[in-house]
C-alpha cells in the first residue's frame, strides 16, 4: 500500500514531477521508431524558442526545455502551473537529473556513444517484429511494448500477471519435452489433498485426536517431520507417510508439478512442507484461481506436452479431459474429519493411533508403476527417436497387466437396465485387462457380485469359478496387483432385502 | 535512475506531541510512513533527506488531531526504459528469470541457463508503475549485457 498517495491532499510538485515522468515514459514505450525520429527532429526545430515554460506542451518539448535551462546553468526555477501551483526542484538536482534523463531518453545534445548503440538496437528489433509471446502487467515480455487488453492462457502461477499467447505455448512446450528427454525425464503433476498429505481444521480435531495437538504426547516423537500444526491458517496437516522418498526418487524421473483445487495460499503453504529447499516445486504450483475451467484440472496451464505427462490424483472427476493420464490414488484419511467428509463411519488412522504402511503403502506402490512407465518411455531399444511415444499408452499397457487373463462377468453390481458396459466398474475391469462379459460360459474366471445368492453366484461356486465382492477390482486398481481372491468373499444377502 | 526531489505530505499528529518536541515527532513520524513506500507517481521512496517547510496546523473537528502541510526533500528511485540497470536474480523458469534491483522487480525473456542469485547486468525496455508496485521488462541481448557474477562466485 502506497502511504504517500494516500496523504489526503496531492502535493503540487510531486504532481509536477510525475507529470514529467509520465511523460518521459510515454513518449519512448508507445511511439514507434519511425516516429521518434521525426519528433527528435521537430525537438531540434524547436530549440530556439524556450522561454515559456509550459508543463501542458508535448512532453518531449517539456523535457527540452529542461535540458536546456540546465545547460544555461539557471540556478533554480519555480513555474507558474495552468492550476496556480507551483513546482519546487532543487537547482542542482536538476542538472544532475537532466544529465541522466538525456541518457535515459536518448537526447541527441545528451548522448554518449553507448546510447546511440542502444538506440540502434532498439530501433532494429522493433523493425524485425516482435510476435509478442506474452504480456506481463499489460507489457509484452519480449520486447515491453505495451498493451491494454491481454489475451492468450493465463499462467497466474508463475506470475500473477502473466499471460502467453497459444503459440508461445506450444513452442515453450516443444523446447521443454526436448529439454525434458534429453534428460530423460517425463512430467508428473500431484494433487495434494489426500494424495500426498491430509489436513484438518483446529476446530475439526475430535477427542480422540487431542494428543495431536500436545507437544508432550508421546506419539509426537513418532509424528516428528509429518504432522504439521499451522496456527496462522488454524489446520495441521499429516504428510502421507513415505512421501519424502516419494518426491526425492521421483524427482529423478520426472519434472514435478503440484496442481490443487485448494487456494493458492494453501496450496504454497504445503509445497513448502513437502519441499522446504524449494528443489522440486519452484514455481510449478498450480492451484484453484489458476485453472481455465471450473471445477476441472487442466493441462492446458501446464508447460508440458500431454504425452509426456502422467497425474496422481485421488479424484477423477476433475481430470475429464485428460483420464489416460491419470492414475487414480487411494484417499490417504488420516483426521476423523477427513473420513467423515467422505463418509467412513470407521474409527480414522488418528484416532487409532495408526497410520499408512510406510514401505508398502500407496506413494510406494505408485512409485513402481511410475518407474515402470518411465523405463517403458525410455527403453532403449525403441531408440533416440522420440516421435510419436507416449507415456498414455505405456500407462495403459501397465495398467492392462493387473488382470491379464482374467474374463470377469458382473451380476447384482449394476442398476438394472443399466447399459454394463459403461458402469465405471465395467470399464474399470476393461482397463485393467480383463475381458468382460455378460453371460457366464466356461472361459470365465472370476463372479463380480454383491449377492452370493444369484443364479451367476451359484454358477461360480459350482464350476469352482472366483466368486468375489466389486472391491476386488477397486484393490487390484489401486495396488497395481491382482488381489488374493479369497480376501474378497461374497455374502449371501439377507432375506429382509427380498421384502 | 535516483532523483532528489521535494513531496508534500499532509502529516496529522496527536495532540499528546505538541510541545518542544513536535517537530521532531513529525519528521520521525514521516520517516516512518514514507521511507521504503512505494509510489505509483514518483517510484520508490529511498530517503528523506531534508525538510523543506512545515505549514501551519490545522485542528480537525472533533479529533483534535492536527494536519500539518511538510514538504520534504526525498530521494527517490524510478526506472527509466532504456536505463542499465544491474540486478539479482530472484527466479528462474521457462520463459526467462526475474530479477530485482532494489524495489523493482523485472522480468528477462531468456533462454540462456541462468542461475538463481546471479547477478546481472539489464537493460530496461518497458516500464509499469503503479501505486503500489513497479515492474519492468528487460533484456540482456546487448553489448556489455548479461550476467556479472555467478552465486557461487566463480
Ligand atoms: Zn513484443
Amino acid at each position: 500500500m502506497s502511504l504517500v498517495d494516500d496523504s489526503p491532499v496531492s502535493s503540487s510538485s510531486s504532481d509536477d514531477f510525475a507529470t514529467f515522468l509520465d511523460g518521459e515514459l510515454d513518449s519512448t514505450s508507445d511511439t514507434q521508431p519511425e516516429e521518434e525520429e521525426e519528433e527528435e527532429k521537430e525537438k531540434n526545430d524547436d530549440d530556439d524558442d524556450d522561454d515559456d515554460y509550459d508543463w501542458d506542451q508535448d512532453d518531449h518539448e517539456t523535457y527540452k526545455s529542461l535540458i536546456d535551462r540546465t545547460k544555461r546553468r539557471k540556478m533554480s526555477y519555480a513555474t507558474e502551473e495552468p492550476n496556480g501551483s507551483t513546482s519546487h526542484i532543487e537547482k542542482t538536482d536538476i542538472t544532475e537529473t537532466s544529465v541522466k534523463m538525456s541518457y535515459a531518453t536518448e537526447e541527441p545534445n545528451g548522448s554518449t556513444s553507448h546510447t546511440e548503440k542502444t538506440e540502434i538496437t532498439e530501433a532494429s528489433v522493433k523493425k524485425v517484429g516482435c510476435t509478442h509471446p506474452g504480456f506481463i502487467g499489460g507489457m509484452c515480455l519480449k520486447c515491453g511494448e505495451k498493451r491494454d487488453t491481454q489475451s492468450g492462457v493465463a499462467f497466474k502461477y508463475i506470475h500473477k500477471d502473466l499471460t502467453l499467447s497459444d503459440d508461445e505455448v506450444a513452442r515453450l512446450r516443444d523446447r521443454d519435452l526436448k529439454n525434458l528427454l534429453r534428460h530423460r525425464k517425463l512430467y508428473l503433476v500431484l494433487d495434494l489433498d489426500h494424495t500426498l498429505l491430509n489436513s484438518t481444521r483446529f476446530s475439526d480435531v475430535t477427542q480422540e485426536e487431542g494428543y495431536l495437538m500436545n507437544p508432550d504426547d508421546p506419539m509426537q516423537d513418532k509424528l516428528k517431520g509429518s504432522l504439521f500444526k499451522l496456527p496462522f491458517m488454524h489446520m495441521v496437516t499429516k504428510l502421507r507417510p513415505f512421501v519424502h522418498d516419494f518426491l526425492k526418487e521421483a524427482s529423478n524421473l520426472f519434472e514435478m508439478y503440484i496442481y490443487t483445487m485448494g487456494e493458492r495460499s494453501y496450496a504454497l503453504e504445503m509445497a513448502n512442507l513437502l519441499d522446504p529447499g524449494m528443489v522440486y516445486f519452484n514455481s510449478k504450483v498450480i492451484a484453484q484461481g489458476d485453472c481455465t475451467t471450473r471445477h476441472q484440472k487442466g493441462l492446458d496451464v501446464v508447460l508440458g506436452q500431454e504425452s509426456a505427462v502422467l497425474i496422481l490424483d485421488d479424484t477423477e472427476s476433475v481430470w475429464s479431459k485428460h483420464k489416460d493420464n491419470l492414475i487414480s490414488m487411494e484417499r490417504y484419511h488420516f483426521f476423523a474429519s477427513s473420513c467423515k467428509q467422505f463418509g467412513y463411519k470407521a474409527k480414522s488412522l488418528s484416532e487409532l493411533r495408526s497410520d499408512e504402511s510406510d514401505v508398502d503403502g500407496a506413494l510406494a506402490t505408485v512409485l513402481k508403476v511410475l518407474k515402470r512407465v518411465h523405463s517403458m518411455f525410455y527403453d532403449p531399444e525403441l531408440g533416440e527417436n522420440f516421435a510419436g511415444r507416449d507415456a498414455r499408452q505405456m500407462l495403459s499397457a501397465v495398467r492392462g497387466e493387473v488382470l491379464k487373463g482374467c474374463k470377469v462377468v458382473f451380476t447384482r453390481v449394476f442398476p438394472t437396465k443399466f447399459p454394463a458396459e459403461h458402469h465405471h466398474l465395467w470399464m474399470l475391469a476393461e482397463r485393467l485387462g480383463a475381458t468382460c462379459s455378460t453371460e457366464v460360459d466356461p472361459s470365465v474366471t472370476h463372479v463380480i457380485s454383491t449377492d452370493a445368492g444369484t443364479e451367476k453366484s451359484r454358477w461360480a461356486v459350482q464350476e469352482k469359478k472366483f466368486l468375489v465382492e466389486p472391491r476386488w477390482l477397486e484393490a487390484a486398481n489401486f495396488l497395481w496387483h491382482r488381489q488374493p481372491e479369497e480376501m474378497f468373499p461374497v455374502a449371501v444377502k439377507e432375506v429382509k432385502d427380498k421384502h | 535512475m535516483f532523483f532528489h526531489i521535494v513531496l508534500e505530505r499532509n502529516m496529522q499528529l496527536h495532540p499528546r506531541h505538541f510541545g518542544r518536541e513536535l517537530r521532531e515527532k513529525l519528521v520521525s513520524k514521516l520517516m516512518k510512513d514514507v521511507e521504503g513506500t512505494c509510489s505509483g507517481r514518483h517510484g520508490f521512496v529511498v530517503a528523506i533527506t531534508g525538510i523543506e517547510d512545515i505549514g501551519k496546523g490545522i485542528i480537525r473537528d472533533g479529533t483534535g488531531f492536527v494536519t500539518f502541510p511538510v514538504k520534504y526533500l526525498c530521494v527517490v528511485f524510478r526506472p527509466f526504459k532504456g536505463e542499465i540497470l544491474e540486478a539479482t536474480v530472484t527466479m528462474v523458469n521457462k520463459m526467462g528469470f526475474f530479477a530485482e534491483a532494489g524495489p523493482v522487480q523485472i522480468f528477462v525473456s531468456n533462454h540462456v541457463k541462468i542461475q538463481k542469485d546471479s547477478e546481472v547486468r539489464l537493460k530496461i525496455i518497458g516500464t509499469r508503475v503503479n501505486a503500489t508496485e513497479i515492474f519492468c521488462i528487460g533484456t540482456i541481448k546487448d553489448d556489455f549485457l548479461g550476467v556479472i557474477s555467478d552465486p557461487a562466485g566463480s
